[in-house]
């Protein structure tokens, strides 16, 4: 009876999950085993051609590598900055820090597109930054800021910091300060409480600010186009272009590239930070 | 952080101001530039104007991927909020591997690569021949389905389980004590939930980006393809603007019906 009941719960929400995200991926992973075909989605014979195309490719395997590249910057930046300023906000007496963590919620509800055409507004030939250098005769012709792989670090850096932020501080405001002022007692200075004490005890917020910027680095197919243009590429602009050249087998052996990458980094961090050591960090 | 107590307060302090800027002074110009009188955006602005807001709405492409964003956002919430608020009644006092393993499940599209789901949905709907909106909603609601899922597994898990105990030994079955006892308890995460996914959803890109046709496209990927092939013309800031002032509204809706600590211990 009892049983039945949650059954009767569960199917509808476990038939949409089934149906549209678990199939979906396994029918993508098995159709990237395949040949192309110029008449169907995919041919008939199996092949790992498109994994050994795509890592023994210098072209590809350039793109991996760039890919990997600007998602570390983008990360390093954002725990550069993002720590200091969680810190802050965690300091901040209640009402202030609910105040300041809507202020860095607001932003990740307007969509990407839009935050990504700010930049572009800003960046662009005649847009507000170049106007002002040329108002304050500071240049004589406008900077190709645009199209470049710095516009892509600053625009998705900004875009995903609150993530980051977020994340940290929650775990420094759930942070018992007895542990800080028991070690000061004992005649640990600042910089060495701060080492030995508040940041292992914030690694779990590190660990899930950490693996938000990087997964989400890896999908972002839109602001990588607007501010990087066609000759900044990314793994993921790879993927979409094989999709609407429908080269199906191509593209879905590069997603899978891609989702390997996830993976690996998420394992990466689990295994460098443990989140799990410290006590009711649990989600 | 660092040695004196007062460099490390004033390294936080700047610190946040730049973050702070960085931030919010992107999606700020953006309403600025909505407002100018000019073809181009100069700055600071010459004057204000609602020409490019009319411009918005007289232009038909604009003005029905408006439209199909909010049909698209509200049929998807109520459906991922339903949908996500039953695998939470299901597995709020369910334990073992089973029931983590479901977990997992159900949050998994929080973390997984959107853009992969896109590629693999359109791929299924080519083979299985789906209609353009039903696709759309049926992406949306597996990307929205999670939130629902997560504010109603909170709530459900705080609930006192003798309230539900109490309602069935008094004879009710289990849809009425659902009904009567457990939904008006468990609402607040219920409502927060669809708020969340309503705004995942009018906002989306990865799998919409994918899985939108001719004549079916959402705002956000109108606004996309607007920037690439027609460059960026101020209609796409007004266009960007009423997307914001949408996400205000529900922001200020949420602070009032659910606050905002409850948000914030969700994510």
């Amino acid at each position: 009876m009892k049983s039945a009941w949650t059954w009767f719960l569960l199917a509808p929400p476990l038939a949409l999950a089934l149906a549209f995200f678990v199939v979906p991926v396994a029918y993508l992973f098995w159709v990237s085993l395949h040949a192309a075909s110029p008449s169907e989605l995919y041919g008939a014979s199996l092949t790992l051609r498109h994994y050994t195309d795509v890592l023994g490719d210098p072209f590809y395997l350039a793109i991996v590598r760039r890919t990997v590249g600007i998602a570390a910057v983008i990360l390093g930046l954002c725990l550069a900055i993002g720590y200091p300023v969680a810190y802050f906000v965690a300091l901040l007496p209640v009402r202030r820090r609910m105040l300041a963590i809507l202020l860095l919620l607001f932003p990740l509800m307007v969509s990407n597109v839009v935050r990504a055409y700010g930049w572009v507004a800003l960046l662009e030939r005649r847009g507000v930054v170049n106007t002002a250098l040329r108002d304050l005769r500071l240049t004589d012709a406008p900077l190709e800021l645009l199209y470049t792989p710095s516009a892509v670090v600053v625009a998705l850096m900004t875009i995903l910091l609150p993530y980051m932020v977020i994340s940290i501080a929650n775990a420094l405001a759930a942070l018992d300060r007895r542990y800080e002022e028991a070690a000061q007692a004992l005649g640990a200075s600042p910089a060495r409480t701060f080492l030995h004490v508040t940041l292992p005890l914030s690694t779990p917020g590190i660990a899930s600010g950490t693996l938000l910027v990087f997964l989400l680095t890896l999908s972002a197919y839109v602001t990588i186009t607007l501010l990087g243009g066609p000759r900044s590429k990314l793994l993921v602009s790879l993927v979409y272009d094989n999709v609407t050249a429908f080269q199906w087998p191509r593209a879905a052996a590069l997603a899978f590239v891609l989702l390997a990458l996830a993976l690996a980094f998420t394992a990466l961090i689990l295994a460098l930070l443990r989140p799990g050591r410290v006590q009711g960090a649990g989600r | 952080m660092t040695g004196a107590p007062t460099a490390g307060s004033m390294l936080r302090g700047v610190a946040t101001i730049v973050a702070f800027a960085l931030i919010v002074v992107p999606i700020l110009i953006v309403v600025v530039a909505a407002f100018s009188p000019n073809d181009y955006f100069q700055f600071p602005p010459p004057g204000l104007s609602m020409r490019w807001f009319v411009e918005f709405f007289r232009l038909d492409n604009m003005r029905s991927a408006f439209a199909l964003s909010v049909e698209l956002a509200l049929a998807s919430a109520t459906i991922a909020t339903i949908l996500g608020t039953l695998a939470a009644l299901a597995l709020a006092r369910r334990g073992g591997a089973a029931g983590g393993l479901l977990q997992s499940l159900f949050l998994a599209p929080l973390v997984f690569p959107t853009i992969i789901l896109g590629v693999a949905l359109l791929l299924l709907y080519k083979t299985i021949g789906m209609p353009v909106f039903a696709g759309l909603l049926l992406a949306h609601c597996v990307v929205g389905m999670p939130y629902g899922f997560r504010t109603v597994l909170a709530s459900a898990q705080a609930l006192d389980p003798a309230l539900e105990e109490a309602g069935q030994s008094l004879g009710a079955g289990p849809l009425r004590t659902l009904v009567l006892v457990t939904l008006p308890l468990i609402w607040p995460g219920v409502l927060s939930g669809w708020l969340f996914a309503f705004i995942v959803s009018f906002g989306e890109l990865n799998t919409a980006l994918f899985l939108t046709g001719p004549g079916v496209t959402t705002l956000p990927i109108e606004i996309f393809s607007y920037l690439q092939f027609q460059g960026s013309q101020l209609v796409i800031a007004a266009a960007s603007s009423v997307q914001i002032a949408l996400i205000v509204v529900l922001v200020a809706v949420i602070e009032r019906i659910v606050g905002i600590a409850r948000i914030t211990r969700a994510r």
